[in-house]
């Protein structure tokens, strides 16, 4: 029998294939239910023009009660945008994806917030701790307990 | 027709509305509630059963589709005997092969007007639980799911759940269960599916009328997640517990002469010990796990700890470090020792002055101060420089005889203690020491390191000197009851002060409260040398000759060595803490000391 995850993945992928998902966001991979792929890209006015920028989605067998792993691929030459909560190894520090996490949100309702993170982004800029939390970074970035300080980036 | 509640009795004893008492198989990880509170609340009508999930749902669906449609059961050897029971019957039941049709159309009636559940996007009966501060439909697989975070050991909070919806706390949820019955509680009159069958109500379901008001955590009607997980509160104390333990630990001063010197690092628990349970532990080492603890700290070789993680190396540093300022004091205790007598020889000769009388001289060297242990504890010491500066001196401040004065229990605890004869040169202390606090005192003295060990061994074999010690003044320990260092330095936590904390105290003597700066280890070995100061005293005269001079100057260098030197080891937290039972007069400055020649020995 499919897991709670990927009965509930499989509801949400039906959605977007249904109704299309927002502006800006788009699935490149699902072939599975343990790792998503989409691009995202902020409309209209913004520091992150034209940037297309890949978001990846890895779920474990507790979705949606366990929040999602979500990062930036960094990887064959894509880059994590440059933002105050985004590190340089594409992990970002965003509470929704941590202690914030409700079984409620949804992949796509994640790819909106971060959409969102990044349209009202006022300086580009890395982390101010990137280079000493990318080097000991673990590598799915749930394993970090980030420490959210700041609501209004 | 009907006949579902009736003749279907003995399977319906498991079932409640057509819904199971356990999980339908929605989610696969642990189940971590208390599956028979979660049963008695379905049976209560508190809480919606576990009612088989449909995939999908349509209005227009009959009662086949509706059946055909619920999810398919998890394999049966993760389920319990009930779901099993479901499991074999794919959309019939099992009990009543030959009845088949009518029971089924009843559970198909239960999902008219289905609801889908916004976190495990299936569809159940439309008498489903709502948040009870939003309102929201939540299954109840999908409620049993959400708790508390785990508290840890680096984060002891345990915050209530949030509503999934509105992130209020205390999420809790509301059941407005039909109006008909049927299974557990409906006390064999569930008639209402039996006789009107297919009636006005199972064609018009209760539709869940959105409430105007949400309902406290504490209404009766709400069952909240913690309601459901009892035992939260328990896992949080036993995190705290554990913190705290660590946090607790502190290193045992023994008093001897003018100084403080660090013996041992209790367990935490040390203060907590009865006598009767010092006893136990003293008389047999290997009856609990806290004397085996012990036993694996005591007389073991150094390098056995070398071996071990971090934290134990750190305690094995700092036990190491107590150590020698153990041997710095016996040195700067043997050359004092020296030094009296020979003044001693000069001014008394021919009084024939025993040497227990030259020893107690040396101690005691103001008439105020008859004891051998008067100088080390300032009541009001202002800062670790001034009391380190004092102590290093002889002489006694007046303000020592006003602290000494107003301690007359803790005298007098110490004086009983004192009272025993001393043992004969034993190789095994506690083989010959009767008492549960000689016990404790013995084993004490074997937890503590291999060196510490033959020092407090020959401190034992010099008996005559002990005895004179005995047989002189009545003992005044300094202990101070100045309550708080106004100074941000780490205190000193002098036991014996009060009644509950005297069986340890008078025989383990001072202890000092750096437990902050240990918590990250776990409590290893505990006690040192709960021998008493004259032991102790007389000790340093036999064995600090030899290990005297090069550990001598380690120790001045730390009476230079600022407080700060140590900050990374927390002080700070010190002062926070109150130690409700073994506490007391606190003291600053000297702990310093103790974790500053940890460092210095750390640094080596």
């Amino acid at each position: 029998m499919a897991s709670i995850s990927s009965r509930r993945l499989a509801k949400e992928l039906r959605e977007i294939q249904a109704e299309g998902c927002p502006v800006g966001i788009s699935l490149v991979e699902a072939n599975d239910f343990s790792k998503w792929v989409f691009t995202i890209q902020v409309m209209g006015d913004s520091l992150y023009q034209d940037e297309v920028h890949t978001l990846q989605f890895r779920f474990d067998p507790q979705y949606p009660i366990s929040s999602p792993a979500v990062q930036f691929v960094v990887t064959d030459g894509k880059q994590a945008p440059i933002h105050p909560h985004v590190y340089s190894n594409g992990h970002i520090c965003a509470s929704i994806l941590g202690n914030e996490w409700s079984p409620v949100l949804s992949v796509i309702a994640v790819c909106v917030t971060l959409q969102s993170m990044l349209a009202s982004c006022k300086k580009k800029e890395r982390p101010a701790d990137n280079d000493r939390y990318v080097k000991h970074a673990p590598e799915n970035p749930k394993k970090t307990l980030f420490h959210y300080d700041d609501d209004t980036v | 027709m009907g006949n579902s509640s009736s003749s279907g009795r003995g399977h319906h004893d498991e079932t409640v509305d057509y819904g199971a008492l356990v999980p339908q198989g929605v989610y696969t990880g642990p189940k971590d509630w208390n599956q028979p509170i979660v049963s008695q609340l379905i049976v209560a009508r508190k809480l919606a059963p576990f009612y088989r999930p449909l995939e999908d749902y349509e209005e227009s669906w009959d009662e086949d589709q509706i059946l055909a449609a619920r999810k398919e059961l998890p394999d049966p050897d993760s389920a319990d005997s009930v779901t099993r029971i479901e499991a074999t019957a794919s959309s019939h039941r099992s009990k009543r092969p030959p009845s088949v049709r009518e029971p089924s159309r009843a559970d198909a009636l239960v999902y008219r007007g289905a609801v889908e559940c916004p976190i495990c996007f299936l569809y159940y009966p439309p008498n489903i639980n709502h948040s009870r501060c939003c309102d929201q439909a939540i299954c109840t697989e999908c409620f049993v799911q959400i708790k508390r975070a785990e508290p840890t050991t680096t984060h002891i909070v345990s915050e209530p759940a949030a509503c999934p919806y509105c992130v209020q706390d205390n999420f809790g949820v509301v059941y407005n269960p039909p109006p008909w019955r049927a299974g557990l509680g409906s006390e064999g009159s569930s008639t209402l599916w039996a006789d009107p069958p297919r009636s006005t109500e199972p064609s018009a379901p209760p539709t869940h009328k959105r409430r105007q008001k949400s309902f406290g955590a504490d209404s009766p009607e709400v069952v909240t997640t913690d309601q459901i997980r009892p035992d939260w509160e328990a896992k949080l104390d036993a995190v705290r517990a554990a913190v705290a333990r660590r946090a607790n630990r502190r290193i045992i001063m023994r008093q001897v002469g003018d100084r403080l010197i660090p013996v041992g690092v209790t367990s935490g628990r040390v203060h907590a010990l009865t006598p009767e349970e010092a006893a136990a532990a003293g008389a047999d080492a290997n009856g609990s796990r806290r004397s085996r603890r012990r036993q694996a700290a005591q007389g073991a070789p150094l390098e056995q700890f070398m071996g071990m993680a971090g934290q134990d190396l750190e305690e094995l540093m700092l036990m190491e470090a107590m150590r020698l300022s153990l041997l710095d004091h016996e040195e700067h205790q043997r050359k004092e020792a020296e030094e009296k007598k020979k003044q001693d020889a000069a001014a008394a000769a021919g009084q024939g002055s025993s040497g227990a009388e030259g020893a107690s001289a040396s101690e005691a060297p103001g008439p105020s101060s008859p004891g051998p242990s008067s100088l080390a504890i300032h009541s009001a010491a202002p800062s670790s420089s001034d009391l380190i500066s004092s102590a290093s001196s002889t002489t006694p401040s007046p303000r020592n005889a006003d602290s000494r004065d107003s301690l007359a229990p803790a005298r007098k605890s110490w004086s009983l203690s004192r009272s025993r004869t001393p043992p004969p040169p034993p190789a095994n202390p506690a083989a010959n020491v009767p008492i549960s606090e000689e016990n404790q005192a013995a084993w004490r003295s074997r937890a503590a390191g291999p060196p510490a060990f033959s020092t407090l061994s020959a401190a034992l074999t010099a008996t005559s000197t002990a005895a004179a010690f005995l047989g002189s003044a009545p003992a005044s320990r300094s202990i101070t009851p100045e309550p708080r260092a106004r100074t941000p330095v780490p205190s000193i936590t002098v036991g014996g002060k009060q009644p509950e904390a005297a069986p340890v105290a008078s025989s383990s003597g001072l202890s000092v409260d750096i437990g902050a700066a240990r918590a990250s280890g776990s409590s290893l070995f505990t006690g040192g040398a709960p021998l008493e100061s004259a032991d102790l005293a007389s000790a340093t005269s036999v064995e600090s000759g030899e290990m005297g001079a090069g550990v001598g100057a380690s120790y001045d260098s730390l009476h230079s060595s600022p407080a700060s030197r140590a900050s990374s080891l927390e002080h700070e937290r010190l002062l926070d803490r109150s130690t409700p039972d073994s506490d007391v007069s606190k003291v600053g400055g000297r702990p310093n000391t103790a974790e500053v020649a940890y460092l210095e020995e750390a640094s080596r």
